[in-house]
């Protein structure tokens, strides 16, 4: 075509430069660097930092307002704010000797006596003392109104606490018995610095113990506006004077969107930080994996799956660890609106879901250990596992798979054909094919199970009862009184009232044993309640339980003590412990 | 054109509310705000919902929620969040990580993307323009998280093991040297003979570059150095001439050479200044830059002044990039060392807490952006290729560019003075979509990148069915572009004289 020949001049003379420019790239070996200067600045030597990944960014420095109480706050605060206990390995209850110590005096009433440690002081040199743990008792009793409280489950029936100012030692006397008092004095994450909050509020330290004592709300107004909003961090943390730390380490630093910076505590009275710097980055979970191989980060917890798994177990240098998560699968029955409320149909349908088949199709290629459940509300890496399953039974006749027995109870209650509703939350494939393996083997024991999946399953559905068998998963917990309110009768079956017994179970014998477990403070005796309960739920058939969640997790070897936690505190709970070999 | 602008300004302010009453509607009415929350089996379950249905006042209509949100904007609120974070703050720092993600991948895209395909049109079924189409298609249709996913892979990870010890395999060098070779051959014109020469320089070329790269361990410890630095500066002016004025008359020619020979110059006595600068630093230096090859077009121009003062502006800002990039370059072995060894990062926009001097901040902020920006780039690249080599061929077959050539200009004046002014108007056009289009859009690549931008902005807010932060995205994207299209208009107007605003 014309162009070619005439614009043939022009293009040599731009591939003309370009060979010029290419070619002269070459020449120079980069041994002569005349303006080679100020390269070696003095950064900071980057073996003195740890860095783990997390997959949402760090909100608020109070993780104990209702809004703010989640795992991405309480997890970086749990070693910068230090309390008298920790969930410590395996998630067990765990008191902090550092902060100070605390025992039971006298069982009627149940009196509880704390000591906080002569050496705990803030890191801007404050004393640890009576005023922070009345502010801790002021927002946790929910007995002054406008505190924002994640909670108020047992705090609320103890009476205000007994101490003056400059006071270590307090006691919580509570008005009835309560079983987890062990865990419910201020812990990791829940003592907050009084004084900043006096400061914020105008008031002296005199006038706010008074007021708290007082549980006088209206002169608290200011006090109660900054602790629910004040430690918000909009894009970077507080300021400094606002955030002392009680523990070995402080927040120095938040880039928005990107990292949050701990340097080490020098008013910290315990043991030192084995690592003068952490960081916690912020990065999506399936991000995490390269970016561990990248050695941007030297921890992960990415979302397990078989192709991470490979993926990590395929690095050099780097240690993988799979373990359990608290949160466990189980299936539940509607007891309030379906034909399950014929004993006879759950025990059939008991009979023929595939619990085995589930855990070794859906979880064995991620978590090779993995077992079904043998109870609900203890989980298998719990110290009191073995007791509990041992006297409850476990699962004992659904253990095993049964269809045949399914189907002569389904053929004796005449009810052959039955259709049933499993509904779950969508998206969400693993849930997916698991109502898939319960279709394909119920159905051969004459059930009709249908897959009724939905967008708003927890919004509409679940309120409403509209499902016959839902299949969810709860977070487990070393705290009895944690799912009190999943087995015990509700006052009335509608979403308002039934808390998170969401089939309306209810059985006079259950909710007398947990209202005993409840009110029993010694430990030891607890087992064999638990044990107890969970032998009449497997009766009653209240839930089925299917397989804890698995937990994935994966370091570069060269940093030591890492020790992952299935609780909510996650990996971070001993990070004063890392060290870099 | 006063009247064109606030006309339009006012059209648009009514739309941007219409659309904002509808997107506040409808982020409300996409799910269930309390999802998680019901899932919830901690004791605190009826307390948190009854805390987030009094923060985002779930139990009052719609409508009602919407004009206290607007009521907000009116008094320049944007309101909070379902966590109770302020919006403002969240949106500065989203919106300031994607400019830095965006910026600098739309104008390479856009750069690129024009000269590639303005090339490739006027190299109409040659092998570079098949080669070209080919590498377009191939791009267009990847998925931007697979393609994220490679270069972390082998641009990163394994660039990195690479780096310990940068010696290119022969084999490698080998495929370089054909690769070399061949473009040399595909870009030039003739007859078989010649393009074998070509294929031959190029190959030759290619290989000893690469060879000598390898064999010096160039990339452990990067750098120009002071006499190419020179050389790229004084070729660049060549190139530059030869592209806007044409080597018959000498002005622009001098103008240029005396640009790239004062700027290297001054490299040397500026040097002081240049090792640890700031950036107000850089931007008055590039302005000195400017105004002293403004002087020098003046002076030397003869009477292709015009021509004279674009060719050494180009020339002197080349220069002053050329060493900026050398600085870049030689502190590039110590900021690899205090990243133990890992210059190229795949997640995040900086590392934490880093600090170096100025020329290691650019060296990790460059680390950082690499890969995104790869990522964008390669996905829009591909369009503007093709958008601009179509629109090209169509004005190159045009009458009056026949009609130029029949008057006898030379080609080079045909083609860059009749035909790509022209060529470049549907660009225009798509460059406006595409840019305000991207600072809402490029989610993926910013979720697997890691950077909290305008995307995460809007996505995690409708995840979450919190209309505050979606609000404060679309207030932003929106107006984006609103003011981008506008943009356009008025670009039309200057690009063709046939069309006028008013």
């Amino acid at each position: 075509m014309f162009q070619s020949r005439t614009s043939g001049k022009f293009l040599a003379a731009v591939a003309g430069g370009a060979l010029l420019l290419t070619a002269c790239a070459g020449n120079d070996t980069g041994a002569d660097k005349p303006a080679a200067s100020g390269s070696a600045s003095a950064s900071a030597p980057a073996a003195q930092s740890i860095t783990y990944a997390y997959e949402q960014e760090f909100h608020s420095y109070n993780g104990n307002t209702a809004a703010e109480n989640a795992t991405r706050n309480n997890g970086p605060l749990q070693r910068v704010l230090t309390g008298f206990w920790f969930y410590g390995e395996k998630g067990a209850i765990t008191p902090d000797k550092d902060f100070g110590t605390y025992e039971k005096t006298a069982d009627d009433p149940l009196t509880v006596e704390y000591t906080i440690s002569d050496k705990a002081v803030w890191s801007d040199g404050t004393p640890i003392d009576c005023d922070d743990a009345l502010l801790w008792w002021a927002y946790k009793s929910g007995k002054i109104k406008g505190f924002s409280a994640s909670g108020t489950d047992g705090v609320q029936d103890t009476k205000v606490l007994d101490c003056d100012k400059g006071g270590k030692k307090f006691s919580l006397v509570y008005d009835k018995p309560f079983a987890d008092w062990v865990a419910n004095g201020p812990g990791a994450a829940e003592i907050m610095p009084a004084h900043v909050v006096e400061k914020q509020a105008g008031l002296s330290e005199d006038e706010f113990i008074a007021a708290v004592k007082a549980t006088d709300a209206k002169k608290l107004e200011k006090a109660i506006k900054f602790f629910n909003d004040g430690w918000v961090s909009e894009g970077s943390l507080p300021a400094a004077e606002l955030i002392p730390s009680s523990g070995p380490y402080k927040m120095s630093k938040m880039d928005a969107g990107q990292s949050l910076t701990f340097v080490a505590n020098d008013k910290w009275w315990g043991t030192p930080a084995a690592t003068p710097t952490i960081v916690e980055r912020f990065i999506a979970l399936d991000e995490q994996a390269q970016a561990l191989q990248n050695r941007e980060v030297q921890i992960v917890e990415p979302q397990p799956g078989p192709d991470v798994l490979n993926q990590l177990k395929a690095l050099e240098g780097v240690q993988v660890n799979l373990g359990d998560a608290y949160t466990y699968e189980h299936l539940d029955f509607n007891f309030d609106s379906s034909p399950f409320k014929d004993k006879a149909l759950r025990e059939a349908f008991a009979k023929c879901v595939p619990r085995q088949l589930i855990v070794d199709n859906l979880i064995k290629p991620v978590a090779p250990e993995s077992k079904p459940l043998e109870v609900r509300n203890v989980a298998p890496f719990q110290n009191n596992s073995a007791a509990v399953v041992a006297a409850s039974g476990g699962a004992g006749v659904y253990a095993q798979q049964d269809i045949e027995g399914a189907k002569a109870l389904l053929e004796k209650a005449g009810k052959t054909g039955l259709e049933v509703k499993i509904g779950y939350q969508t998206p969400n494939p693993r849930r997916t094919a698991a109502v898939q393996l319960i279709i394909d083997s119920c159905n051969k024991a004459g059930f009709k199970v249908v897959d009724k999946g939905s967008e708003d399953f927890f919004g509409t559905v679940m309120p409403a009862n509209g499902y016959d068998v839902a299949l969810y998963a709860w977070s487990g917990s070393s705290l009895v009184s944690g799912w009190a309110s999943t087995f015990t009768t509700p006052k009335k079956c509608d979403g308002e009232n039934k808390g998170n017994n969401n089939g309306c179970y209810s059985s006079k014998k259950v909710d007398e044993l947990i209202k005993k477990l409840n009110s029993t403070v010694d430990l030891a005796a607890q087992d064999p309640l638990i044990a107890e309960i969970e032998k009449n739920l497997w009766a009653d058939l209240a839930t089925i339980p299917l397989f804890q969640h698995p937990g994935l997790s994966a370091w570069d070897e060269t940093v030591k003590n890492v020790i992952p936690n299935p609780a909510q505190s996650t990996i971070t709970w001993n990070m004063d412990k890392w060290s870099l070999s | 054109m006063i009247v064109f602008i606030a006309r339009r300004l006012v059209i648009s302010f009514f739309v941007l509310l219409a659309a904002t009453f509808i997107i506040f509607v409808l982020t409300a009415l996409s799910g269930d705000p309390l999802e998680d929350l019901r899932q919830d089996n901690s004791p605190n379950k009826a307390n948190k919902i009854a805390d987030r249905t009094e923060r985002m006042e779930l139990d009052v209509p719609i409508p009602v929620r919407y004009l206290g949100w607007l009521g907000r904007i009116v008094r320049g609120e944007l309101g909070v969040n379902r966590d109770g974070q302020d919006v403002a703050p969240l949106l500065g720092h989203a919106l300031s990580a994607t400019l830095q993600l965006v910026l600098a991948a739309t104008v390479l895209a856009v750069v690129v993307g024009i000269v590639v395909g303005i090339v490739s049109a006027l190299r109409q079924y040659s092998g570079f323009d098949y080669s070209v189409t080919f590498a377009a298609f191939v791009c267009f249709s990847l998925p931007i998280f697979w393609i994220a996913v490679m270069l972390k892979q082998y641009m990163a990870i394994e660039f990195n093991n690479w780096l310990k010890d940068p010696g290119i395999p022969p084999t490698v060098i080998g495929v370089l040297t054909l690769l070399g070779g061949l473009i040399f051959g595909a870009l030039t014109v003739g007859d078989r003979k010649r393009r074998l020469l070509a294929f031959l320089v190029g190959a030759a070329i290619s290989g000893a570059l690469f060879t000598l790269l390898s064999v010096t361990r160039w990339f452990a410890d990067p750098g120009f150095g002071l006499p190419l630095v020179l050389a790229i500066s004084l070729a660049a002016a060549v190139g530059f001439t030869v592209l806007s004025a044409g080597l018959r008359q000498r002005g622009p020619l001098y103008a240029a050479l005396a640009a790239a020979l004062i700027g290297v110059v001054a490299s040397q006595v500026l040097a002081p200044v240049l090792v640890d600068p700031t950036w107000l630093e850089i931007i008055g230096l590039a302005l000195v830059t400017v105004a002293v090859c403004v002087g020098l077009g003046y002076g030397l121009g003869g009477f292709q002044r015009r021509q004279a003062i674009t060719t050494s502006v180009l020339t002197g800002l080349f220069t002053g990039a050329v060493i900026f990039l050398d600085h870049m370059l030689q502190a590039f072995a110590a900021y690899s060392k205090v990243v133990r060894g890992r210059p190229i990062s795949t997640i995040g926009a900086r590392t934490p807490n880093f600090a170096g001097d100025f020329w290691q901040l650019n060296l990790d902020s460059a680390g950082h952006l690499l890969l995104p920006s790869m990522a964008l780039i390669l996905v829009s690249l591909a369009t503007y290729t093709r958008y601009s080599r179509a629109s090209m061929l169509e004005v190159m077959n045009q009458d009056y560019v026949r009609t130029a050539r029949a008057k006898g200009l030379p080609e080079r004046t045909v083609v860059v003075k009749h035909a790509f002014r022209n060529g470049l108007i549907p660009v225009t056009t798509l460059m406006a979509f595409d840019f305000a289009g991207v600072i809402g859009g490029a989610v993926v690549t910013e979720n697997v990148f890691g950077w909290q931008g305008m995307g995460n902005l809007f996505i995690k807010g409708l995840r979450e069915v919190d209309p505050a932060p979606v609000m404060a995205f679309f207030i932003v994207t929106g107006t984006a572009i609103v003011v981008f299209n506008m943009i356009a208009d008025i670009l039309y107007a200057y690009l063709d004289p046939r069309i006028r605003l008013s």
